[in-house]
């Protein structure tokens, strides 16, 4: 009896799913920058449309200041802090929020009845929208940009807490009825800890979502961030470049920030199986 | 040869003597237990058991049997405080379900493992000593103890998830005696594991009652699994769910594998057959 | 008996958020949730001069509502439709479609904020007509969440198939496209639904965030802001009351079709 054949090294790696990612991004790249050519020679000014990527990594490492003290690259990192800091703050607000109100929902049924619609409708509203009315209710622009950044966030962790409450064997509760436990006991060793993949699930989709609510919230006033800088790039306050590096930087930071939260995971319950596939979309 | 009793009757009062003339002591004791569902709008009021009398004694091992939807689940869940009665009595030492629950009698098993996923097995099994508010030492003995019990000593620092089937139902064992419990309630354990490793359980199943000395109320559709492992068998037939036969099963202990093949297995198995009343 | 008793339950799952926002209103009107947000009714107008301002201005509003609505609708459309065919072509050849959703789903995480811009730049040559130009930029960045949405769900729908239901197929000597049209397509469809739960909210929100960067100035988001910089806040708030009741009765529309196509398919 023949033993199986060994794949040779090319052809594994051939046929690996990190490969099949690789030449997608080749792909992309090579359509942009048959886009940023068609647009170069028919535009006055084709980095306000499409610019090339070489120009634009070359943006990154250039000295020119674009702004009367920091470069181009500065102005996105030096920003990038202040945005994210605030982003960090929304979602730990936004998490709490929203998995205490799965908890509360869960533990008793009018408030699920009562909240749930509602739940639904913030969703519904361009909370942007609202922003200069939250500003001008709470008087105080950094705790307005916080309260609208958790807003944002803290739906997907409230309803996927709440499903993973509602998706919690029968048998379970019947194991902790046989052992006469109380219903703190109930929560705290079973429930709470049951709820966590589901939980997760929603980081994983709020995590991107805090950075972008965060980058929506720096446009509402001055006082600087990365959507601030976004805006002012585009009307042509400061080099174009300065846009486009925000473009891919948070692009950037919403898949880290995803990847952090599998880690997280990984590092949170060791014992589980983690998906990293991500389900849906969610703007 | 097989003492066959019919419906209504039970092996006796209260105490009964043994051949070394030592009084059982009857732990539960069933009398005209009904559970009726009320009607939701389809089809009527349904009775899942009706007038089931029923002594189980101290250590013993029986079996309920019959197929979906006869009540012997119900019953369990009656016992198990689960389910409340719709009529008639269960008494567990004196004490009703609820209160026996809430003194913390019972050990149950069920068909899935029901194992905590985010927890070790050493600690899913320490669950119920937690909820006991049981010393930490003592835990960390008596974890120990139970998982030699069920022959899982290394897999301690494991999770769920890495185990087989049959291991985890091992698990579900272990935790379900954790508590010293009075009594086992397995709620058709094996059913979802395959030939093999249920034949393996259930010699482990009797070598552990064997030693434990628990009473077993055991549930199961398979005849052969509840002739090979009870003292008695109880059989139970649908509309209306009730008990239609009980057979004593009069093969020596400790018993084998190889005991399946006897003559006096088969009539057993086929006793047990024919006290069902089908459809 | 049985009806009866499920109606209790309906009932009561739509009573109590009734009574609440009835609740809420009343609060609203009489002031007593201003004293409690330390607000005033120059920014949060009551609800009686919120209604008669869309009843006074109710041409303009339904002409704004019906820019973002053809936007939201268009995007939802397109974008759904693409990613299916995305999902089709994923799902034929599944070694190198699942790398593409991975891709697609990346760009779900750039924010809309930055895309915007970028198509309402690349379009500027579309068309002479600045609305229709706004119209199709914006159109395109709503495609984008309805696309990754269905795409991600649609695949999903044609690739996670009962376990044995392909081998079945192929006991029968079916061919690739049999097994699509008679296996996979049916089973994508619960899928689909999923996808619009999430992209049907999220075009609206798009179609509404997108305005804010078109070059033309229509559509009920764009309206939100142009009031609030001119401080006319009860204008603002009667476009957040219309902006609220298109998501809610789109979503409506799409559970009322959800539940008439899905009938007896089981739960959800």
């Amino acid at each position: 009896m023949a033993p199986a054949k060994e794949k040779s090294v090319w052809k594994r790696i051939a046929q690996s799913p990190r490969t099949v990612t690789l030449v997608w991004v080749l792909g992309l790249i090579i359509i942009w920058e048959a886009g940023a050519t068609i647009v170069g020679f028919t535009k006055r000014t084709p980095e306000n449309v499409l610019p090339h990527l070489y120009q634009i990594l070359a943006s990154v490492f250039s000295f020119k200041k674009v702004t009367a003290t920091q470069t181009a690259a500065q102005v996105v990192i030096i920003n990038a802090g202040i945005t994210l800091g605030r982003a960090a703050i929304g979602f730990i607000i936004g998490t709490a929020v929203g998995y205490l109100l799965a908890l509360f929902m869960r533990l008793f049924v009018a408030v699920e009845k009562i909240v749930f619609p509602y739940l639904m409708l913030i969703q519904m509203i361009p909370i942007l929208g609202m922003a200069p009315i939250v500003l001008a209710m709470s008087h105080d622009i950094d705790k307005s940009r916080i309260i609208i950044a958790a807003i944002l966030t803290f739906y997907p962790v409230a309803v996927n807490t709440l499903a993973g409450f509602k998706s919690i064997e029968e048998e379970k509760f019947e194991l902790f009825h046989s052992y006469a436990a109380t219903t703190p006991e109930v929560y705290i060793k079973m429930m709470i800890p049951s709820s966590i993949p589901y939980l997760f699930t929603g980081l994983k989709i709020s995590a991107p979502m805090a950075v972008t609510a965060s980058i929506l919230v720096d446009t509402l006033q001055g006082g600087g961030g990365l959507g601030c800088m976004l805006s002012q790039s585009l009307k042509h306050a400061m080099s174009i470049y300065v846009f486009w590096q925000i473009v891919f930087f948070s692009a950037f930071v919403g898949i880290l920030s995803y990847y952090l939260m599998v880690l997280l995971e990984k590092v949170v319950t060791p014992g589980r199986k983690i998906a990293v596939q991500k389900t849906g979309g969610n703007e | 040869m097989a003492d066959v009793y019919e419906a209504g009757q039970t092996a006796g009062g209260v105490a009964e003597t043994v051949s070394d003339s030592q009084p059982v002591k009857t732990q539960i004791v069933i009398q005209n237990l009904s559970v009726i569902y009320k009607d939701d709008g389809t089809r009527g009021d349904t009775v899942a058991l009706q007038d089931v009398n029923l002594d189980i004694k101290k250590g013993e091992f029986v079996s309920l049997v019959g197929p979906s939807g006869c009540g012997k689940t119900t019953l369990l869940r009656v016992i198990a405080d689960l389910i409340p009665a719709t009529a008639g009595d269960v008494f567990i030492s004196g004490l009703t379900p609820r209160e026996a629950r809430l003194e913390k009698r019972f050990g149950i098993v069920f068909q899935n493992p029901v194992l905590m996923d985010w927890r070790t097995i050493r600690r899913n099994v320490c669950l119920p000593l937690e909820l006991l508010k049981m010393p930490k030492p003592l835990r960390t003995k008596k974890v120990t103890e139970m998982l030699d019990l069920v022959g899982l000593q290394e897999f301690g620092h494991h999770y769920p998830r890495e185990l087989s089937g049959g291991m985890q139902q091992r698990v579900g064992i272990a935790r379900a005696l954790a508590i010293d419990p009075r009594i086992l309630l397995m709620d058709e354990p094996f059913s979802a594991l395959d030939e093999f490793t249920k034949e393996k359980l259930h010699e482990d199943l009797l070598h552990i009652w064997q030693q434990t000395n628990k009473t077993v109320v055991f549930v199961t559709h398979n005849i052969q699994e509840a002739v090979f492992l009870s003292d008695r068998v109880v059989v139970f037939s649908p509309h209306p769910g009730r008990v239609t036969s009980v057979v004593n099963i009069t093969i020596p202990r400790p018993r084998t594998l190889s005991m399946k093949n006897t003559v006096e297995f088969t009539e057993l198995v086929a006793n047990v057959r024919s006290g069902f009343v089908g459809v | 008996m049985k009806k009866h008793i499920i109606k209790k339950e309906a009932v009561s799952t739509v009573v109590y958020p009734v009574v609440f926002g009835i609740i809420l209103v009343v609060l609203w009107q009489t002031q007593i949730l201003h004293h409690l947000l330390g607000t005033d009714t120059f920014t949060l107008p009551l609800p009686s001069r919120i209604s008669s301002i869309i009843g006074d201005n109710i041409g303009v509003i339904m002409t704004n509502v019906q820019a973002t609505v053809f936007v939201a609708l268009a995007g939802l459309l397109f974008g759904s439709l693409l990613g299916f065919i995305l999902a089709m072509v994923a799902a034929m050849s599944p070694h190198w479609g699942a790398g593409g959703l991975t891709i697609a789903t990346a760009f779900n995480a750039i924010p809309i904020i930055a895309i915007a811009p970028i198509f309402t730049n690349l379009t500027k040559d579309f068309s002479s007509d600045p609305n229709v130009r706004s119209m199709f930029a914006k159109i395109l960045v709503v495609m984008i969440t309805c696309t990754v949405s269905m795409g991600i769900n649609a695949y999903r729908g044609f690739t996670e198939l009962k376990p044995f239901s392909l081998d079945l197929m192929k006991s029968y000597a079916a061919g690739r496209w049999t097994v699509f049209f008679k296996l996979r397509l049916p089973n994508c469809v619960p899928y689909i639904f999923t996808a619009l739960r999430i992209s049907v909210p999220g075009c609206v929100i798009s179609a509404m965030v997108s305005e804010y960067f078109a070059e033309y100035i229509i559509g009920v988001g764009r309206q939100i802001r142009e009031s609030i910089v001119l401080a006319q806040y009860s204008t603002a708030w009667a476009y957040i009351v219309t902006a609220c009741l298109i998501g809610v009765v789109m979503y409506a529309v799409l559970l009322i079709v959800e539940n008439i196509l899905l009938k007896g398919r089981g739960i959800k």
